[in-house]
């Protein structure tokens, strides 16, 4: 998909633990629409770049602008409502509920109803159940989840998981989706799925993505924009094909004796 | 065979999303309302209602409440009978202060609101602490409770030790003259006491299947992604401790009002709140039916193993020995079963459904 504006921008961001150092100065913008791939080798501050952006972790300076708002301070639920959803590394499900509710709960920041009507069950409460029901069944089948609806996710195998996870951050409808490695552990059919399903979501409803991955065919593939870190700092951003040429990217891959 | 699911086709949403998809279900709950409501008071003995049914009922409200808090969304609470304790006495204030027109389930309500924004206040730490740590928090609900009612005589009448709860707090506009019924009597009361839980069972049942039962959910399971997923998870803990509070608060105005008949202080020590907690984990956390089912073996059990212990070794030995001997062999068989099937009763109750539900050809 074309890029357009840019819709995320990052500003010199430090993040710091103690006296780790996890992101020094890091800035980059995400255009409007694109597939932008975060990579880097363990412990570069992927992570914790995806959690500053969506509000997990505060950064000690810089700013994050999302959609012309600086959201660098707001709580994760605040960046949820505009338009900001996300996957987890570890997999962030509810383990206690089926597929069914876990993707409903994605639809949380759409309930207008009060405890109350649900509690009675009447009225709005009702109807709200099946408008999100119905969206929920679009995404279902969207990423073919129909056979495993009202099946517990513990009990699912771990690429469904990750699968379901998709599901529950798509209902939300969002304009622009994170997902914090969302192809380890798969095998090579399932990678292509998730491919397929990241580039369908990029195309069809215009979403613009934020991933972090390892493998680095499927980067090169799909992404229009690569930003790669190294120990907290940026050292290369670009097309796939600018970062592959890079020195230093391929000196942070390759090692280099100094 | 004996259950089955075939021959029932949904078609809508609103469908899959009801009580009893299973129209044996459907029937067999009618058919057990309508039991209880229209046989169990013809057909009970006093003793029967005033020493198991009602408590049954009254405990099972505040197991219920507990399950909603700590099964439902994982807030581990020992404040119940605490607030078991703010239920009963506001109830009684609220039924004594007030003028004519006020009857005893909308006391209970209010009492139960009360005791929900008490239960806000005392919940306000889980803001920021979880599991164990909340658990003291939550115990300095009960001791604030019994240490509140102690220091001000005014919430109990001014009366020693307890007060006997007064007829006429059960009239109900007169409806009882008009039908020639005493609403003081046993049977009416269970009535009461049925309808009240009903109500609030089926709350609880609405709440659980729809957005916010889904963010109780998600807040038990992982509340950072909860929160990432745009669940306000304070909110939803702190309307858990209200809605939780408010089941406690009219399940101790049940307590007092139609088992005990009188009102004291005592009757909400900490080991009641125990006792509870063992109800909702054996029920089945996280499972409203559950807590009934837990009340049920609770109550039940210690009275049926020292009954069967006195009938086989009466004779034979000191009753304190069998009856001890009934509370270990009690002891022993809840450790089996939470070792068997750790989601309790519930648990349980759904693994027979699905064996049930392919008998005799279970392959």
């Amino acid at each position: 998909m074309a890029a357009g504006n840019p819709i995320l921008q990052i500003d010199n961001i430090t993040l710091a633990f103690g006296g780790v150092t996890a992101l020094n100065g890091i800035s980059f913008d995400v255009a409007e629409g694109e597939i932008c791939a975060v990579i880097g080798p363990n412990g570069a501050g992927k992570s914790s770049m995806l959690n500053v952006i969506n509000g997990v972790y505060v950064p000690q300076e810089g700013r994050v602008v999302f959609k012309g708002q600086d959201c660098t301070r707001m709580r994760p639920r605040q960046i949820a409502q505009l338009g900001m959803a996300r996957t987890f590394q570890n997999i962030g499900l509810f383990q206690g509920m089926t597929v069914l509710e876990n993707i409903l709960t994605g639809r949380c920041m759409k309930i207008r109803s009060t405890w109350l009507e649900q509690g009675l069950n009447i009225g709005r409460a009702r109807r709200e159940e099946v408008e999100n029901r119905r969206a929920v069944e679009e995404v279902i089948e969207f990423l073919h989840l129909q056979g495993i609806r009202k099946t517990p996710v513990g009990k699912l195998p771990y690429g469904l998981q990750k699968r379901v996870e998709l599901a529950r951050a798509l209902v939300a409808e969002p304009t622009m989706l994170l997902q914090d490695e969302p192809m380890t552990g798969m095998n090579l059919e399932e990678k292509k799925d998730m491919s397929c399903f990241a580039l369908e979501i990029n195309r069809e409803y215009g979403t613009t993505i934020v991933l972090i991955e390892h493998d680095m065919s499927v980067v090169m593939d799909i992404s229009d924009h690569v930003v790669v870190l190294d120990y907290g700092a940026k050292i290369g951003d670009g097309t796939p094909d600018e970062v592959k040429n890079n020195q230093d990217v391929i000196d942070a891959y390759l090692g280099v004796t100094h | 065979m004996i259950y089955r699911e075939t021959g029932t086709f949904i078609t809508s949403y609103l469908e899959d999303r009801k009580l009893f998809p299973i129209p044996f279900d459907k029937w067999a709950m009618a058919v057990f309302m309508l039991f209880m409501v229209f046989v169990v008071p013809f057909i009970a003995s006093d003793y029967w209602l005033a020493a198991h049914l009602i408590p049954i009922l009254a405990y099972g409200t505040a197991a219920l409440g507990l399950n909603l808090l700590t099964g439902m969304t994982g807030q581990l609470s020992l404040g119940t009978a605490g607030f078991m304790c703010f239920g009963a006495f506001f109830t009684f204030n609220i039924m004594l202060r007030s003028p004519e027109w006020m009857n005893l389930p909308l006391a209970m309500m209010l009492a139960g609101s009360v005791t929900g924004v008490i239960g806000i206040i005392f919940g306000l730490p889980s803001i920021r602490i979880k599991g164990f740590y909340l658990l003291v928090s939550t115990l300095a609900a009960q001791y604030f409770a019994l240490w509140f009612f102690r220091s001000y005589p005014y919430f109990l009448n001014y009366a020693t030790a307890t007060v006997t709860l007064p007829d006429h707090h059960f009239d109900f506009y007169g409806i009882g003259d008009v039908f020639g019924v005493d609403m003081a009597s046993f049977e009416a009361k269970y009535l009461m006491s049925l309808g009240v839980v009903s109500a609030l069972a089926l709350f609880a049942k609405n709440l659980m299947r729809s957005a916010t039962g889904r963010n109780f959910m998600a807040v038990r399971d992982m509340d950072i992604a909860a929160s990432v997923i745009g669940i306000p998870v304070i909110r939803t803990k702190m309307l858990a401790f209200f809605v939780s509070c408010f089941y406690c608060g009219v399940g101790g105005a049940l307590f007092c009002y139609a088992y005990l008949q009188v009102l004291g202080i005592r009757t909400f020590e900490m080991n009641r709140s125990f006792e509870i907690l063992f109800m909702a984990i054996i029920g089945g956390l996280g499972s409203i039916a559950g807590s009934f089912y837990g009340t049920v073996l609770v109550y039940e059990f210690p009275i049926l193993f020292s009954w069967a212990g006195d009938y086989l070794f009466g004779g034979a030995f000191d009753t304190a020995v069998v009856d001890n001997v009934a509370k270990i062999t009690y002891g022993i068989l809840i450790i089996a079963l939470l070792i068997r099937e750790p989601g309790g009763l519930a648990a349980l109750w759904a693994t027979a459904k699905q064996k049930l539900r392919t008998w005799p050809f279970p392959h």
